[in-house]
């Protein structure tokens, strides 16, 4: 539904987009994921026909971007990572505002502003100035404002930002709810366990390169199935690191120093225990060894420091 | 041929932008302030004005101080124009930017060109609102002679278009910068290099051709700065209406109609050089407007026209 091919986009000397592939496939919620200036926001504002890319080529349900600009635009509901909504309008004249400058038909309008408000939880603010809603209210309203046409496909720049965590918990539960409408949907964010509770898909960018991509079972089990752990020294960390390197089971050193390595080990408990009996005949003064926070986070921080080493990058899928 | 029209003008008025905008506008309390602020000036200026005239009067027709009235009311009116509309188009553009709607407004259907020009009627359609609430008190000089009313609408015609072109000029500003703050001073800056700018500029010209041996070139140039003005175009328009009265004692109104009679402004054309810049100048700035809201869009169309040419 969703396919980049090569996409670039350079503002005058910095690559902001550099290469990116990408394909959503029709019907799922695919997170885009990265930090801040990793090019997010640019592919999403050229998948939204805002900016036209250096080179390469962007297509939504099969119309080019540049070319087909004019109907992208009506295949797409855009939301970006901040908006604004103008003073003295309701909520119903907003909706029906865009409503009608998507061609939405007098009578469509009413019934979709009452379907999309209830979805959004904002029935009851149907006449209250859109300027008075809170931030968390106007985020929702923006996503129903994004539906008014009902688009196929749903391009969300970070939805939940700057959002407190009741809005956040709101606004995940909406998104989850579009799944079931088979709208296929982009959503960027930089809050990775929030994408893994809602999307099917997860893709890291990293300087405005696809890093990875796959699905999120895919990722779960690979972040599940390496666990982190720390073991704890008297001393001779750097030692034990150059060691534990070069052992069965353990993929990778992730830090050291002289009291602590965290390590990436993807056996099993029995060969945990197995490893901690080795180090301490071997006679290294163990203090602990425990599982510290595996999460996508962490998966995230390794990917994005393997790119910025310039090692191969993980292939998850 | 009238369903086709009655179609396109029904879509115009259908544009949801400009719905929107009006609605906006007119639901604001400052507009109703403002209007009823502007007809207070406005009428406190003229019975003044009549007032002070009819006093020790034994005539009620005076048909050359009602002349007088009337150029002073639609001086009046042209430098509230010139004030007003820079306020008021400066920030419609860059106000969007600022408001973060922009990139949403971009995103639906509506084309560039559709968004500049509503945004350009909506800018204007409030001041045309204040010079047509104005009629009223100008039909009070109809009543001692000296004025008929095909006189009072081709000077507000002259309005009309000089207060379109600051539109464009303050549309254009707030399209290229990013801050209202400086597109308002831009959009000022300009209407005050045209207005106040233009004048000292010609008379600079006509002090240099009374110094100099080839005073036609002078004369020429000068006649460029002027016919670009609108307060020399408004004074020719008068001055060929016959408004050009002996009561003009005051030296800068003298000073503006002796320079119209002496640059021959009331000649055609002076008056063909004057709507061509306003109104194509004004075309060409909102079609610059539109290529700059979305950079792509001229590209893309030549690259299309150029691959449908090869086909």
């Amino acid at each position: 539904m969703i396919v980049t091919e090569n996409l670039c986009k350079k503002f005058n000397r910095v690559e902001a987009v550099k290469d990116l592939n990408l394909n959503v496939r029709s019907g799922t919620v695919f997170g885009f994921v990265g930090e801040n200036g990793a090019g997010k926001t640019t592919t999403l504002s050229i998948l939204a026909t805002l900016m036209l890319p250096t080179s390469g080529r962007a297509y939504v349900a099969g119309a080019e971007v540049t070319t087909d600009a004019a109907l992208v635009r009506k295949l797409i509901g855009y939301m970006p990572d901040q908006f604004g909504v103008y003073d003295d309008l309701t909520v119903k004249e907003y909706l029906a505002f865009y409503g009608t400058a998507y061609g939405v038909s007098h009578g469509d309008i009413e019934k979709r502003t009452k379907e999309l408000l209830a979805m959004v939880n904002l029935s009851d603010k149907v006449d209250f100035y859109v300027n008075t809603l809170s931030k968390g209210m106007q985020q929702r309203l923006g996503l129903a404002r994004s539906l008014m046409h009902d688009p196929p496909v749903l391009i969300l720049d970070e939805p939940a930002s700057g959002l407190d965590p009741r809005s956040r918990i709101e606004m995940r539960e909406i998104i989850k709810g579009l799944r079931e409408r088979q709208k296929t949907v982009l959503i960027s964010s930089h809050i990775l366990p929030e994408l893994a509770e809602m999307c099917d898909e997860i893709g890291v960018v990293q300087r405005g390169t696809l890093v990875a991509c796959a699905g999120v079972e895919v990722v779960n089990a690979r972040v599940h199935g390496q666990r982190q752990l720390q073991v704890e020294v008297l001393s001779g960390g750097a030692k034990l690191a150059d060691e534990l390197a070069f052992r069965h089971h353990i993929s990778d050193v992730i830090s050291f120093d002289e009291e602590h390595v965290d390590i990436l080990f993807s056996g099993s408990e029995e060969d945990q225990v197995e490893l901690i009996h080795e180090l301490a005949v071997t006679g290294y003064s163990l203090k602990s060894v425990h599982e510290v926070g595996a999460s996508l986070e962490e998966l995230f921080l390794r990917l994005t420091r393997e790119s910025d080493e310039g090692q191969p990058v993980s292939k998850l899928a | 041929m009238w369903s086709v029209w009655w179609k396109r003008t029904g879509n115009f008025f259908g544009n949801p932008l400009l719905r929107k905008e009006l609605r906006q506008r007119m639901r604001s309390i400052r507009t109703v302030l403002a209007v009823s602020l502007y007809l207070i000036v406005i009428g406190v200026v003229a019975f003044s004005f009549m007032y002070v005239n009819v006093q020790g009067q034994t005539l009620l027709l005076q048909p050359t101080r009602t002349a007088e009235l009337f150029t002073f009311l639609s001086y009046l009116q042209l430098a509230l124009i010139s004030f007003v509309t820079p306020g008021i188009a400066s920030g419609v553009i860059s106000g969007e930017r600022e408001r973060q709607t922009l990139p949403v407004l971009l995103t639906t259907p509506l084309s560039p060109w559709s968004v500049i020009f509503t945004k350009w009627i909506t800018s204007i359609s409030f001041l045309v609102l204040l010079i047509l609430m104005t009629f009223p008190l100008y039909s009070i000089v109809f009543l001692f002679g000296g004025v008929v009313p095909s006189q009072v609408l081709a000077v507000f015609g002259l309005q009309f278009m000089t207060l379109g072109a600051i539109a464009s000029i303050s549309i254009f500003w707030s399209t290229i910068v990013q801050r209202t703050g400086w597109s308002t001073v831009l959009s000022y800056a300009t209407v005050a290099a045209v207005f106040i700018g233009g004048s000292v500029v010609g008379y600079l010209f006509d002090t240099f051709a009374t110094h100099s041996p080839d005073q036609t070139i002078w004369v020429d140039f000068g006649t460029a700065a002027y016919t670009i003005n609108p307060i020399y175009m408004q004074a020719s328009l008068e001055t060929s209406l016959g408004f050009i009265t002996p009561a003009f004692h005051n030296s800068v109104v003298a000073s503006v109609f002796t320079t119209v009679q002496q640059h021959n402004l009331m000649s055609a054309p002076s008056w063909l050089i004057y709507t061509t810049i306003y109104i194509l100048g004004s075309f060409l700035l909102l079609v610059i407007c539109a290529w700059r809201l979305r950079p792509g869009t001229f590209t893309i169309t030549h690259k299309r026209l150029l691959r449908w040419l090869l086909r």
